[in-house]
């Protein structure tokens, strides 16, 4: 129950982070992709319930915050959630390069879906350019912002009580 | 689950994103929008009036205290100023038209909305922020918003309690406008920011044959259409570059737009609404 307050906490509070960041114009005017790593850190440490939980209440929060359709981030965190689920018994999830790699892959999807479902559905202009500037800058922001959305939240997970069958302790 | 299981509910939850993505409504996006925003929106609200107090703290502690307070009544006091001299300006460029012509035109008055800005857009896709008023304030969609520097941009997405604005460095925003002291009108649409992060517009559409220097001032024609109110004579900002378009049939010129938009706390929106009094 705890953890799940956690998952819905967190991430509410990630969305928060999120829309107080301010842009980085150098990387095209993105922002950290706070939601898209704590959407990568569920799919990495929790069971698939756990995980589309986790990765639909981020997708929803992004899009409903943003405007335009919903779309972007409720496909593209699905698409990231299953990759990392997928590959997380095969990797050391709580090491720190292996975190890196996969925010920055991860942020770097995320992105492209985006690009790809704006172009689509003609809400944003397409540039090469700008498109290329944006993807390499979610890259080296998720190469960031993972490691330290998984320390934050491992913390605050050791500091919940844990339920040992005699109630808690 | 077996993997026949799995593999029909993968392809059920990618239909069902298919037709949220592609196929929802408007109307249901909006509410559904509408709702996201109203569960955050009192932590917004609140994580931004926290920002707002520490920031005026660290001013009083800087020896400028009360600055917060000041600055907002003098901007509110410099926008009706400049929206009165724009008027002015307006009327004595009507005036002459009309001593030359004998007709009289009649200028719709406009009154404006004091209104916080609580955040900036989530994604950095969009140039946009978002106002701690709307609907429930006499905020409708596609008004005018002004500061103290000149038009900030257009409301979009209004809900009861917040509306988003379109900023005028966005694709997306479009208006109609025209160089200050001469006919010459053309369309006025964002084109982003640059790596600095400062504001990017255009003027499109602009008469071949028009004669329009680097340094001209660009304001609101009061043309613009949909349904909202945009009065004229509103500053958007300077001309810092013409070009010729490709066609020939017109020329385009780089506009610099004049508000400070990383930078605002507060703004107006332009509303046929009555006057109501500073938060």
């Amino acid at each position: 129950m705890m953890a799940r307050i956690l998952l819905f906490g967190g991430i509410f509070v990630g969305a928060l982070v999120q829309l107080f960041l301010p842009p980085l114009p150098v990387f095209g005017g993105i922002k950290p992709p706070v939601l898209a790593a704590f959407a990568l850190y569920y799919a990495l440490h929790r069971s698939p319930r756990g995980m589309w939980i986790a990765v639909f209440w981020a997708a929803l929060l992004h899009d409903g915050l943003d405007l335009g359709g919903f779309g972007p981030a409720l496909v593209g965190f699905p698409l990231i959630g299953i990759l990392a689920h997928r590959v997380r018994l095969e990797i050391f999830v709580d090491g720190l390069v292996t975190q890196m790699m996969v925010g920055a892959l991860g942020a770097m999807l995320a992105m492209f879906v985006a690009i790809l479902l704006y172009t689509i559905t003609g809400q944003r202009p397409f540039h090469f350019g700008y498109a290329l500037l944006r993807m390499v800058g979610s890259g080296l922001l998720g190469l960031v912002v993972l490691p330290l959305v998984s320390w934050t939240m491992k913390k605050l997970e050791s500091a919940i009580p844990k339920r040992r069958g005699y109630g808690w302790q | 689950m077996n993997f026949r299981n799995k593999k029909l509910v993968y392809a059920a939850v990618a239909g069902l994103l298919l037709i949220v993505v592609f196929v929802l409504p408007a109307v249901l996006s909006r509410k559904g929008k509408g709702a996201v925003r109203g569960i955050v929106e009192p932590a917004e609200r609140g994580t931004a009036g926290l920002g707002r107090r520490l920031s005026e703290a660290v001013s009083a502690i800087r020896g400028i205290g009360g600055a917060g307070e000041e600055k907002r009544d003098l901007s509110h006091e410099l926008v009706r100023l400049q929206a009165e001299l724009n008027k002015l300006r307006e009327a004595e460029a009507d005036n002459v038209r009309l001593r030359r012509a004998f007709k009289f035109q009649h200028q719709t008055p406009f009154s404006m909305i004091p209104c916080d800005v609580t955040s900036r857009n989530i994604s950095g896709w969009w140039n946009s922020v978002r106002l701690g008023k709307g609907g429930a304030a006499g905020i409708e969609e596609n008004h005018a918003v002004i500061s103290p520097d000149g038009l900030v941009g257009k409301t979009t997405e209004v809900s009861t309690r917040f509306c988003e604005v379109l900023l005028i460095c966005d694709p997306a925003c479009r208006v109609s406008a025209r160089i200050r002291g001469k006919e010459v009108f053309g369309l006025v649409r964002g084109a982003g920011t640059n790596l600095k992060g400062q504001p990017i517009a255009r003027m499109d559409f602009i008469d071949k044959d028009a004669k329009i220097l680097v340094g001209d001032e660009v304001i609101t024609s009061g043309l613009s259409g949909e349904g909202g109110v945009f009065p004229k004579g509103v500053h958007i900002g300077y001309i810092v570059q013409t070009e010729k378009d490709r066609s020939g049939l017109y020329q385009n010129a780089q506009v610099a737009p004049s508000a400070t938009v990383s930078l605002l706390d507060y703004v107006f929106v332009i509303s046929d609404a009555p006057e109501e009094e500073l938060p």
